[in-house]
């Protein structure tokens, strides 16, 4: 299973896709089982070059239930600092965050190595 | 301090202005990202896991109360009431939004401040002896040549693309505060046989992926000659550098492959055909620069009774001067350090309200003057012995005044995976945790001086192959694991650490250390700090306690 992620150019938001918008909790996140409909989705959200930066697909793992992201840097994208609790989406609390939190997987992200090289 | 002639304050103004209407276009679609990527970083602004992050420079690690109140107002206004110094002495604000980032160069373009040289293929933001000008072991204010380099590679048309990042430290005494040897350019002053100053010259030190001690290239330069000398070191690196391999691409990387003593012979080639004269800074201009660098001491009497009573009367007192106080060159003075290392906390954060009580005390008991270590310390370099006591309660109630300068709770890291898109592994935690672990002032005192360095990724931000115990946090296997160094040193003694062991998993870095601190309590001879104990005994004694149960 994949998300479709980027961080929000007005403000470097953290957003996943949702039917061709973008939502700040990764619970509200589009899940695709469909590989194709996923790659289709990804170049959608390239051309919105003005609403999000650099979109990729995440893999996703089930955590209690619940999808999370597979690597470890991307469930602090959708939580926030792990040395300041109150600080980002994880400050709003529920099930979703403690789901994350609880969530075990790699630690790296698949798609966004050629990011990390251009930076 | 420095302050900005007509033509600076116009020219960062004009930045600020141009960043505007160069965010207008890309939020309009004008602009790609690719096309804006290189505009936002060399306006030090960067892209991370939860927002932008906007570096802010801060010229040799020197601050008035005016400045840091500002950096106070922006952290507050425009981010989440807090900032992060790093171990480049810059500020690095984790929660800034695209649409703000204009605003906020207007606003520290206001108190000659900007964001420029902290990214990018340029000489960076130069950094110098925190001590500088306050010190007795220095044979110049060091600031003066981070100042005059600073107006020579701001904007250099010649050195805006050069192969990779260049960043320079200056000193001035024989104690290395600034940690020399792991900069592309090293310069530390000294004093030659005719009395003439004139700087060693060290090239090609570095951290990250392959690290490098600088070797010195000359050893004595005359000063006159510094900025023609440094543009023949950069013109022989902006030639042959590795433009073709991003990994090989500083110039530590073409020092080592051509081995110092060419790489000499090819500076002083370049050196001797190009014009100096044109560079070389001419006597008055230095002098009008030095004229900002002299602060009115009183006369006052070398020892003082009331901070004599005050050590005496309060423990607490005393056991901060004893770690975060320095003698002083003038007589009457102390430099006090700032300590943003209380156990527990962040190393180098510091809220909005903080930075207010320490701009507040550098105004009052510092002759206005503030600075950064790359430690991510701060520090009030001149203050009255007689105001020490008020210093140190106004720390205390603000949460700076821990007594642990370079002890083990004095840890440096990078923000690692919590923030930076860079990390394998997260940094903060690791140095909590091992902070926790010593939160007892007395045990800190009794283990002494032990320096740990913390990155959270190969990059080395945390400077972990200094650190007398380094940690380097890597991925294996997709969890966070992190390697062990010791051994390193970021001082005039420098080294490399060298490999503990295989990496540990992060619940187990603490421990680690607290065994290694044993071993070195058991080992350790009269004066000997965790360092030299180690230099001494070598690794075997350390691997074992830490790895005993994998046997």
């Amino acid at each position: 299973m994949k998300a479709l992620t980027g961080n929000r150019l007005a403000d470097g938001e953290a957003v996943f896709w949702k039917d061709g918008r973008w939502v700040e909790r990764f619970a509200e996140a589009q899940i695709f089982g469909d590989e194709a409909a996923a790659l289709d989705a990804e170049g959608k959200a390239k051309a919105q070059g003005t609403v999000v930066v650099d979109p990729y697909l995440i893999d996703l793992i089930d955590s209690e239930g619940l999808w999370a992201p597979l690597s470890f840097r991307e469930r602090v994208r959708c939580l926030g600092p792990t040395n300041h609790p109150q600080h980002g989406k994880q400050a709003a609390g529920g099930d979703d965050v403690e789901a994350l939190r609880h969530a075990h997987g790699a630690a790296r992200s698949t798609g966004r190595v050629n990011l990390i090289k251009r930076k | 301090m420095y302050r900005y002639d007509g033509i600076d304050k116009e020219f960062v103004a004009d930045r600020a202005a141009e960043f505007r209407e160069q965010v207008n276009r890309r939020l309009a679609g004008e602009l790609t990202e690719d096309q804006f990527k290189r505009i936002r970083l060399m306006n030090g602004l960067y892209l991370q896991l939860h927002a932008y992050m906007l570096r802010i420079a801060i010229p040799y690690g020197t601050l008035s109360a005016r400045k840091l109140r500002k950096l106070a107002y922006i952290a507050k206004t425009y981010d989440k009431g807090y900032g992060h110094f790093t171990t480049r002495t810059n500020l690095q604000l984790h929660w800034i939004k695209l649409k703000d980032a204009p605003e906020i160069l207007e606003h520290l373009a206001e108190v000659e401040m900007h964001a420029m040289q902290t990214s990018g293929n340029v000489i960076r933001n130069i950094t110098a002896d925190p001590f500088a000008g306050a010190t007795a072991d220095e044979l110049d204010d060091p600031r003066v040549w981070a100042e005059a380099i600073r107006q020579w590679s701001t904007l250099h048309p010649e050195f805006t693309f050069l192969p990779r990042k260049f960043k320079i430290a200056v000193t001035a005494a024989a104690k290395d505060r600034a940690a020399l040897r792991v900069y592309d350019i090293g310069l530390a002053l000294r004093r030659g046989r005719s009395g003439e100053l004139g700087f060693e010259v060290m090239v090609g030190g570095g951290l990250g992926r392959t690290p490098y001690l600088g070797p010195t290239i000359r050893e004595f330069l005359p000063t006159r000659h510094l900025l023609s000398y440094l543009q023949a070191i950069l013109r022989v690196y902006n030639r042959y550098g590795r433009r073709d391999n991003i990994w090989k691409a500083r110039i530590k990387v073409l020092v080592a492959s051509l081995g110092a003593e060419e790489f000499a012979k090819q500076v002083e080639a370049e050196w001797e055909k190009s014009e100096q004269e044109p560079v070389d800074l001419p006597d008055t201009e230095l002098a009008r620069i030095r004229g900002w660098f002299t602060p009115k001491f009183a006369t006052l009497a070398p020892a003082s009774e009331a901070f004599e009573q005050a050590k005496a009367a309060d423990p607490e007192f005393a056991r901060w001067t004893r770690h975060n106080v320095h003698p002083h060159k003038q007589p009457g003075y102390a430099i006090a350090d700032v300590s943003l290392k209380t156990p527990g906390q962040t190393p180098g954060d510091i809220t909005s309200e903080q930075m207010e009580v320490v701009a507040e005390l550098g105004e009052r008991y510092s002759l206005d003057d503030i600075r950064v270590n790359y430690q991510q310390n701060l520090l009030l370099p001149h203050v009255r012995l007689d105001d020490l006591p008020a210093v140190h309660a106004a720390l205390k109630a603000a949460g700076l005044a821990t007594p642990n300068m370079d002890l083990v709770t004095d840890i440096v890291a990078c923000p690692g995976l919590d923030y930076c898109s860079l990390a394998n592994a997260r940094a903060i935690p690791i140095a909590q945790d091992i902070a926790r672990r010593f939160d007892d002032a007395e045990r800190a005192e009794l283990i002494g001086e032990l320096k740990i360095r913390i990155s959270g990724c190969i990059n080395a931000c945390g400077h972990h192959h200094v650190g007398h115990i380094g940690i380097l946090g890597v991925d294996k296997k997709g969890e966070e694991f992190y390697q062990v160094t010791l051994g390193g040193s970021g001082a005039e003694d420098a080294a490399l650490g060298s490999i503990l062991g295989p990496a540990l998993p992060a619940n187990k870095v603490a421990e680690a250390v607290e065994q290694m601190v044993d071993v070195y309590l058991r080992e350790r001879t009269a004066g000997e700090r965790f360092l030299d104990t180690f230099r001494r005994t070598g690794v075997a004694p350390f691997k074992e306690a830490v790895y005993a149960d994998a046997h």
